[in-house]
């Protein structure tokens, strides 16, 4: 289970103070699927760091299963972003001088796992992205946009997080592979029991998620709360 | 991929700046590995003269230097008194003769009944006898002219020397010692055959030079005469000049026997156990033995020159190894930064994908170090070619400087006068300086690259070390 507790991040601009997140408090249940919504600069990216321990909050705490990472020191961060999170970055942010398989091992390899082991699972991560066999031993710079969306997704998936943060996974992505990762992410928070957090500007995905937030002004408030609807619905 | 294979492949990156900055640390890494091996090979020189010649004194008797001069005779007693001497750690005495054939024997003695006179005329301490051998060195006009005016000069007045003088011909010298050292307390190089084993006790054995032993057809195992006397060559020495090589040693009993004085002594080489103590063990000697009864030397002095000029290349190329050390560590250093600063957001990615600081940082190290073993191979090869001939310069810049402060009273020494060895402790220490070779051994190369590594370590922590500082929300910007 996961509690934002009145989470704030503040930056100072000249002698503005601007909030991007201003005391934003949520709990998400163990394999939730759930969505924030937004305009560009509405702190949703900002609120996604937070969760991840990328970036520190100015005050507030989000607690996971029971632990504070507040309190938590830099080395227990880097664990916890190992162990417990997945990111699926807007801009993907892979290692472009490394092939595909090789991105999705990177966790793997961070997290301990034998060389074999991490193989046979990135591979099988990217079969079920969709990506062509192929082109898992090719570098980045040699995939397409959607491509390397799959891979980015992929290598969110590999150490089976509890916690998924995606940015926008769906905005490179044609419709069909798009349905395809959002039947994915949903199967993960359904069967695995995965928590997953979107922030979206795509509609159709914001609906086929359990609980849809919007944030505006650094301001968090739920729009609704439903039983998920089916991928592909 | 590992932590390794994934450093390698960053090193390779963008492979024309990779080429670039290869290049870059080759030259400064093959500067360091070339100063290195000339310093190696300088300090070699050095510890070589200081151990053989450096620590040297030759005590002549009074008034006398081999053939030449005169005054009373060393006698093996004095030996003993030499030894004694605070800080001398060996002595060893020589007894000179001078072997003729028995054609010049006569010639050389018509009407004169001594045969203590050599060519020169003079008293000397060197004894004439006659040998079977022939001369490995033609007269010249050096020799015929140099027979002539000591005939002259040395009171040497018998008819035989007046009116038409029969072609000259250069006599051999012959050298008892008592260890088996040279003339100049430098290790006789046995180019084959076997020394004389006790250098001590009177021996039919003799050490032949190679171009006495080539004019004579003689090798390890035959035979010649001295005064009538059957002597086996038990080895051919190299003494590296052609004087040096016409040339017999003998033990020191058995030159004694031959010259029929018993005890007596041409000179004696004394060994001084460091070169800070030859001027104070000159002192006492010249004190002990009396200054009216020997003449103390000091090869040394002549070669604080030498060694003074190769100690300076040797800090030169010391300061320049340590400077193209320090130049490849601070470009690796600048390098490894500007890639950290490249690389920011792809080390906030790695950070927030649960990669440990010691992770990244390892990372970058190695990727240093990649960079550097391609200098390092790189660099090795030009070292191998370059280091001799910047040892050359360098050794030559200073030597112009060394030969010019050596020319003096004592610039021909006694190597010219009679004694065999190697030039005498006098001579060639422009030769010395000279003779340095520098090749560039894989032990030094080694040694140099292990420096190298060492160095580019440290270069590389400070960048990996800045890997830390950056925040995983690196990632986000831009986006």
């Amino acid at each position: 289970m996961i509690e934002v507790k009145d989470l704030v991040r503040q930056f100072k601009s000249g002698d503005r103070t601007i909030k991007p997140v201003n005391g934003v408090s949520f709990e998400l249940e163990k394999g939730t699927l759930a969505s924030i919504v937004g305009k560009s600069g509405s702190g949703k990216s900002t609120l996604l760091s937070l969760l991840g321990a990328l970036d520190k909050p100015t005050s507030g705490d989000v607690v996971v299963d029971g632990v504070s990472l507040a309190g938590l020191p830099a080395g227990k961060l880097t664990e916890y972003r190992r162990r417990d999170i997945g990111f699926v970055f807007q801009q993907f942010n892979l290692i472009p001088n490394l092939s595909a398989v090789d991105n999705v091992m990177l966790p793997m390899e961070f997290a301990g796992m034998r060389k074999a082991a991490r193989l046979e699972r990135a591979r099988s991560l990217l079969e079920q992205v969709q990506l062509d066999p192929e082109k898992q031993s090719r570098r980045i710079n040699k995939l397409s946009g959607g491509e390397q969306q799959r891979v980015a997704i992929a290598r969110a998936l590999a150490n089976e997080p509890k916690l998924i943060l995606a940015d926008e996974p769906t905005g490179n992505l044609d419709e069909q592979t798009g349905e395809h990762i959002i039947e994915l992410l949903s199967s993960l928070s359904r069967d695995h029991n995965t928590t997953i957090l979107v922030v979206t500007h795509d509609r159709s995905l914001a609906q086929k998620t359990e609980r849809r937030f919007r944030l505006q002004q650094g301001k968090l408030s739920e729009e609704t709360v439903r039983p998920r609807v089916a991928a592909g619905a | 991929m590992s932590v390794l294979a994934r450093s390698v492949g960053n090193a390779f990156r963008n492979k024309i700046r990779t080429a670039a900055v290869v290049a870059v640390l080759a030259v400064a890494i093959g500067l360091a590995l070339a100063m290195l091996v000339a310093n190696q090979a300088v300090g070699g020189k050095v510890q070589e003269l200081n151990a053989s010649v450096g620590t040297v004194l030759t005590v002549n008797p009074a008034g006398a230097q081999g053939f030449d001069g005169g005054g009373e005779p060393l006698t093996t007693a004095q030996t003993a008194t030499a030894a004694a001497v605070p800080n001398v750690v060996s002595v060893v005495g020589t007894k000179a003769l001078r072997l003729e054939t028995a054609t010049a024997a006569s010639a050389s003695t018509t009407g004169t009944t001594a045969q203590q006179a050599g060519p020169g005329g003079g008293p000397g301490g060197g004894t004439s006898v006659t040998t079977n051998l022939q001369a490995a060195i033609d007269a010249g006009t050096l020799g015929n002219r140099n027979n002539t005016s000591g005939s002259t000069g040395s009171g040497n007045t018998g008819t035989g020397n007046t009116g038409t003088a029969p072609t000259f011909s250069l006599p051999i010298t012959a050298t008892g010692i008592g260890a088996e050292v040279d003339t100049a307390g430098k290790a006789l190089n046995i180019t084959s055959g076997t020394g004389l084993g006790d250098y001590t006790v009177a021996s039919t054995k003799a050490l032949v030079g190679t171009t006495l032993a080539t004019k004579n057809n003689l090798k390890a195992g035959s035979t010649f005469t001295i005064a009538g006397k059957t002597f086996t060559v038990a080895g051919i020495f190299d003494a590296g000049t052609t004087f040096g090589n016409n040339a017999v040693y003998t033990t020191l009993a058995e030159a004694q026997a031959l010259a029929a004085t018993p005890g007596e002594l041409s000179s004696m080489v004394v060994t001084v156990n460091s070169m800070a103590n030859v001027d104070a063990a000159k002192t006492a000697l010249q004190t002990a033995l009396g200054s009216s009864k020997a003449d103390v030397t000091q090869g040394q002095r002549n070669l604080d020159t030498a060694v003074s000029s190769l100690d300076s290349v040797k800090n030169i190329s010391l300061v320049a190894f340590i400077a193209a050390l320090g130049t490849a560590g601070l470009i690796i250093l600048l390098i490894m930064v500007m890639l950290v600063r490249e690389r920011r957001r792809e080390i906030g990615v790695l950070k927030a994908i649960g990669a440990r600081n010691r992770t990244i940082g390892l990372q970058f190290v190695l990727e240093a170090l990649v960079l550097v073993a391609l200098g390092s191979v790189v660099g090795a090869a030009i070292a191998s070619v370059a280091s001799g001939g910047i040892a050359s310069a360098l050794i030559s810049s200073n030597s112009s400087t060394a030969a010019t402060s050596q020319r003096g009273p004592g610039g021909g020494g006694f190597g010219g006068a009679g004694l065999p060895g190697g030039g005498g402790p006098f001579g060639g220490a422009s030769q010395l300086l000279t003779s340095v070779t520098a090749s560039a051994s894989p032990g030094v190369i080694a040694a140099g690259v292990a420096a190298v590594f060492g160095v580019a370590v440290v270069g590389a922590l400070v960048p990996a070390l800045l890997t830390a500082r950056i925040r995983p929300i690196e990632v986000l910007r831009g986006e």
